[in-house]
């Protein structure tokens, strides 16, 4: 019944759902879980306090990834971003800062703006949300264009990259450090990490852009889920110290397993 | 106002000395050629050793998700691959999910003398773009034809004898990929992996790094960059463009190099002296 | 009530799809396979629909950078919205392949790939003033990462050979050994976090997806 190849993969996906469950069901009845700040996270303010120091305005931008949500690995990063938006978004307006966002990803228009007037809202300053702080602009390098000719003229004091990004990291961060802005940045594409950390004063790697949120809300449910990650973190690596230790027995067991 | 060292102005280089330094050290290959030899990386060999197992009649998917921008980076690679395809006498399946990936294609073919002798829709094919990602690709694995109706040009995909019983991954002996970005993924996910689908990667060396976790067990080849372009080159036996391209890549890093150890040169002495 | 209404039907249609693509991926089952198949083209031709969106918005924000005279930007806009309307109009001259117009074609080859082009090489750039800047030994780790940067740098790029005929070796090393794995803990830990973060959203505890706002 279960396609060939897929079974084993069938059943981490149930335990992993199901360690999930538990543990969202015991931070919701109260189970105290300790999460760490990240430097990132808490950078936030300081970074919108600098913009409304110096009367400039706050750069966000999700980046690239590939244009889509339907993505399947830039999709959920653009998700996290808007989620980290949201927060930001309610500092800013609070702090009287004015924030505008830049994008190429076409399908997210109505949740950024969603998101933005609700942020408006609740600070109650709904009069100030304005729709045309969200610049799109189809395709990679007009996007890129764009968020480099903002930098340019409006001279934001800080900017906010958070994403699925891609060669416009390295580009946008080095622009940004030419015109003095605090940087804070997160994406979970491998291939930019290294960029946005060399050009960035902040930076979140890999999961911790999916984990942000859980840090921002302390919502127990995010929490649980985090520690039902981390617990199938530790399966995998004792998966891989088992594997490594009977590997040198030539025992092909694991593998047969994880292969089915 | 004390006067800046010369170890703070090693740490302090404006950048568009910089870009200025790099600009003319890109610039002095093309007048003068350097010429080194290329080490091959593992990589580029267990590519070609899996291109040279095809048969005769074979069908090869050619995935193109690099733009034009890349060619500098992909093109060397892709030229490459398609001479040993058409040595192989492989049948050839292009198609894209970049907007400017007929481009591409037309370039392939201008550079492979080969194709000269091949007839279009027989022996290989550009069926265009596609948009849609991973469920695209996933769509691709089962039914060619809920994707693509005609090829790039307008012709019905049934009047091309090349796809004449190609319908799904089940159909393809091997798929290449040439990336900027994820496509690599999604064909691991939904090509290699539920269809044992042989996969190769032709990727920027911006990405080389993502992709090397799979290989050799799932990924049976790969090539990065330029570099690569030019280990397929030298291994073919037919120097091309990133041959070329790899002086550039030589004065270029030089100079990084350079520039990263004269700024640690100044920052260790200015931390001794506090 | 009908925001209420409106989010729950949200929830509940995100559920039914991911049910049913995952039911696809790991079992075989033909009805479910031709439903599955469906969404996939569905994706494809929302994804693409959405491209309306993104129009609009362009529009509107630089129809109202000439409307208002905005200094030193709206000749661009005006410059941006007479491109996009010619484009658009040229494009509808073969609606079936729009790329059969010459104009539309010469445009696209010649314009706005070759910009795309400068845009990528500008990279180069980019990276090599962010190495300068970034790469310092301010202690022993940083120092280690720039050792192991210079070899895989050096492994790179044919001069590394040249200079000393182990530096491939040695920066192949580094790149197989220290990289790789580095690579691989990412890839696993990254998805696990995606995998977490669809299970949230699927419960509706990230707003993101709902354009809602998280706590401030």
């Amino acid at each position: 019944m279960i396609v060939a190849g897929r079974q084993t993969a069938f059943v981490f996906l149930i335990v992993t759902i199901a360690l999930f469950y538990i543990f969202l069901e015991m931070a919701r009845r109260g189970r105290k879980i300790p999460i760490r700040t990240f430097p990132a996270i808490a950078a936030i303010p300081e970074a919108i306090g600098r913009c409304a120091e110096m009367g400039k305005p706050l750069l966000y931008t999700s980046g690239y990834a590939m244009e889509t949500l339907s993505n399947p690995d830039q999709g959920p990063q653009t998700l996290a971003s808007i989620s980290i938006l949201s927060h930001v978004a309610r500092l800013a307006v609070r702090a009287g800062v004015k924030l505008y966002y830049f994008t190429c990803i076409k399908d997210s228009l109505p949740l950024v703006e969603e998101t933005l007037r609700t942020a408006y809202l609740e600070e109650g300053k709904p009069e100030e949300f304005d729709p045309l702080q969200i610049n799109y602009q189809a395709g990679q390098s007009p996007y890129l264009n764009a968020v480099m000719g903002f930098m340019q003229r409006e001279r934001p004091a800080s900017n906010i990259l958070m994403g699925g990004f891609y060669y416009e990291s390295v580009v946008m961060g080095e622009a940004g450090n030419t015109i003095g802005a605090m940087q804070i940045a997160g994406t979970a594409n491998t291939h930019q990490m290294p960029f946005l950390i060399a050009t960035c004063d902040y930076c979140l790697i890999a999961e911790e852009l999916y984990a942000a949120s859980a840090d921002i809300t302390k919502d127990p449910w995010i929490l649980g889920c985090l520690r039902g990650e981390d617990i199938m973190k530790l399966v995998i690596l004792v998966l891989l110290i088992v594997g490594f230790v009977i590997s040198f027995a030539r025992v092909p067991i694991l593998i047969d397993i994880l292969k089915r | 106002m004390s006067q800046e060292t010369i170890w703070e102005r090693l740490q302090r280089i404006d950048r568009r000395v910089i870009y200025w330094l790099l600009f003319i050290l890109l610039i002095i290959p093309f007048i003068r050629p350097l010429g080194l030899p290329v080490s091959i990386g593992p990589q580029t060999i267990s590519l070609l050793e899996g291109l040279r197992k095809l048969k005769e009649g074979d069908v090869v998917v050619v995935n193109i998700s690099s733009g034009v921008s890349a060619w500098p980076e992909c093109l060397p690679s892709l030229v490459a691959v398609s001479k040993v395809l058409i040595q192989q006498k492989a049948k050839i399946i292009y198609w894209t999910s970049f907007v400017d990936g007929h481009m591409t294609f037309e370039k392939i073919v201008e550079k492979v003398p080969g194709f000269k002798g091949l007839k279009y829709g027989v022996d290989y094919v550009h069926l265009g773009f596609y948009t849609g990602a991973e469920p695209t690709v996933a769509q691709l694995a089962t039914n060619i034809r809920a994707i693509f109706t005609t090829d790039y040009k307008g012709t019905p995909i049934d009047q091309l004898p090349i796809m004449r019983g190609v319908n799904s991954a089940k159909d393809v002996k091997m798929v290449i990929s040439s990336d900027t970005g994820d496509y690599g993924d999604y064909y691991i996910r939904q090509w290699r992996i539920p269809y044992g689908v042989p996969f190769a990667e032709i990727g920027i060396a911006m990405i080389f790094s993502s992709y090397q976790p799979y290989w050799p067990e799932i990924i049976f080849g790969m090539t990065g960059g330029a570099k690569g372009g030019a280990e397929l080159e030298k291994l073919i036996g037919e120097p091309g463009d990133a041959t070329v391209t790899m002086d550039a890549i030589n004065t270029s890093h030089l100079l990084v190099i350079v520039a990263v150890i004269l700024a640690n040169i100044g920052y260790a002495a200015t931390r001794r002296r506090r | 009530m009908a925001e209420v209404v409106r989010r729950e039907a949200v929830y509940a249609l995100t559920a039914i799809i991911v049910v049913i693509m995952m039911v696809d991926f790991f079992f075989t089952i033909p009805a479910i396979s031709a439903i599955a198949g469906e969404l996939r083209t569905w994706a494809t031709i929302i994804s693409t629909m959405a491209l309306t969106l993104g129009a609009v918005n362009i529009i509107r924000v630089h129809s109202r950078n000439v409307r208002r005279r905005a200094p030193g930007v709206w000749y661009h806009s005006a410059w941006l919205i007479f491109i996009f309307a010619f484009v658009l109009l040229l494009g509808f001259t073969d609606i079936n392949n729009p790329s059969s117009n010459p104009v539309y074609k010469w445009i696209f080859d010649n314009a706005y790939v070759s910009l795309g082009q400068t845009w990528y090489a500008i990279t180069g750039f980019y990276i090599a003033s962010a190495a300068y800047r970034a790469f310092r030994a301010r202690n022993i780790d940083a120092a280690l990462l720039l050792i192991a940067g210079i070899f895989v740098m050096l492994m790179n790029a044919p001069i590394g050979e040249v200079i000393w005929v182990q530096i491939p070796r040695i920066g192949r090393w580094f790149n197989d050994v220290g990289q790789v794995p580095a690579m691989r803990t990412f890839l696993i830990v990254a998805a696990f976090g995606l995998l977490a973060f669809g299970f949230r959203t699927l419960l509706g505890r990230e707003r993101g997806f709902y354009g809602e706002v998280a706590g401030g």
